[in-house]
């Protein structure tokens, strides 16, 4: 059911050099009463990024919610050695709040690094500063993924981002910014494990996760 | 949610009838009444905003964690319901004849019964999460619950002129208890319902 495509890559890794920082080892995950992933394995090295595609229905958005801890494995054991910045389906602001203020909340709960200078930096990275001091609520979803994106750039620099469509929505600048964070981000020794539908970030991409079988 | 305890207190006057002999007795239960009532009237879909906008995934991966939430939100339900319920309760108090000896046991009774019913709301507010019929099912998990409550406070807040009770110690028991599990109560509900269901 599940296919790993490995695409090959001018920085083809030596065999056996890399560390793997994520494991998932026959992962099995219901929900409700389905069987949605069935014995999964795969793993990932720092600096790489996976996509997870399949049709709808597949397992993508409980894989990923599994691995961020939402969810809990029936059978499979999964080790993950950095954090991870799980950014979902939902955006995860409060309608609310600003914009800035979703994110310096966060960035106090998480202890992640947000004073004004890097909050300002991670939103002008997706152009998010115009609008960041309007109440979440009167935004468009796009503006509200946006920002939902920037807290990524709040995090630590080797960890696993795990996202979830991150492009849904976005016009092509915001997604051309989401493609250039996402490859500054494994340059720097960080993970990107994404669901996607639509290319992400082609040009750095290292392996596909194919999840088959979809019956929800 | 102020307002529906007021007019609850207004509708038995109405309803049972002007005569002071069998309206008296009756004052200390119908606020009694009314409060739970009116506390646990807020609770339908406390948490349901917050998972529709991820923001309760992002506070269950949190080292935060979902209790201090569970607790946050109910701190923020009883300022917004309780508090101002113990403010008006003299004077509902006042409308029903309830002698004035009473009022400090009332509205002590009142303080600590509001806080636990609080507590006790979030705990089914978690459990009923994304049910199809919470409100139905968060007032057949709280109500059984809530009677120890009820009748605790109800007695606690009979006495004259005294404050401590037998009766207000056991309430202040229940109370106790509950600020203790609720929260965790909570975040267990909130992580299963998670889990079963999903989005």
């Amino acid at each position: 059911m599940q296919v790993i495509e490995r695409i090959p890559s001018s920085k083809t890794p030596p065999p056996g050099g890399e560390p793997v920082s994520l494991r998932i080892h026959k992962l099995c995950v219901f929900r409700g009463t389905t069987l949605v992933l069935n014995r999964l394995c795969h793993q990932q090295g720092a600096g790489e990024l996976c996509c997870v595609v399949g049709a709808n229905g597949a397992g993508k958005s409980t894989l990923l919610r599994t691995l961020a801890g939402r969810l809990h494995p029936a059978e499979g054991t999964i080790t993950c050695l950095p954090p991870k910045l799980y950014v979902g389906h939902a955006d995860g602001l409060s309608p609310t709040l600003t914009g800035r203020e979703n994110l310096k909340f966060w960035g106090q709960v998480f202890g992640l690094a947000s004073n004004t200078h890097l909050l300002d930096t991670a939103l002008s990275h997706f152009d998010a500063a115009g609008f960041a001091d309007m109440p979440v609520r009167l935004l468009s979803r796009g503006q509200r993924r946006r920002l939902a994106l920037s807290r990524l750039l709040l995090g630590p620099a080797k960890a696993l981002w795990l996202l979830d469509e991150p492009n849904a929505g976005l016009d092509q600048a915001s997604r051309d910014q989401l493609d250039s964070a996402v490859i500054s981000h494994i340059a720097t020794g960080g993970m990107v494990l994404a669901a996607t539908h639509l290319p992400l970030a082609a040009t750095a991409l290292q392996s596909r996760l194919m999840l088959g079988g979809g019956q929800m | 949610m102020l307002v529906f305890f007021m007019v609850i207190i207004a509708l038995f006057p109405l309803a049972i009838g002007p005569s002071q002999a069998v309206l008296a007795p009756l004052g200390v239960p119908i606020i009694w009444i009314s409060a739970l009532l009116s506390i646990l009237a807020g609770f339908d879909r406390l948490f349901s905003q917050d998972v529709r906008d991820g923001w309760l995934d992002q506070i269950a991966l949190s080292p935060l964690g979902l209790g201090w939430y569970a607790l946050a939100k109910a701190v923020s339900h009883w300022l917004t319901a309780g508090l101002p319920l113990l403010i008006m309760a003299p004077l509902m108090a006042a409308m029903l004849n309830v002698p004035t000896a009473q009022y400090p046991a009332l509205i002590t009774a009142l303080f600590l019964g509001s806080m636990a019913l609080t507590l006790l709301g979030i705990i089914g507010a978690a459990l009923a999460e994304g049910a199809r019929r919470s409100g139905t099912l968060l007032a057949l998990l709280v109500l059984p619950l809530a009677v120890p409550v009820l009748i605790f406070g109800a007695l606690a807040s009979g006495a004259n002129d005294r404050i401590v009770t037998p009766h207000l110690m056991l309430l202040g028991a229940v109370f106790t208890v509950l600020l203790a599990l609720a929260p965790l109560v909570a975040a267990s509900a909130l992580e299963i319902g998670e889990t079963e269901t999903g989005l």
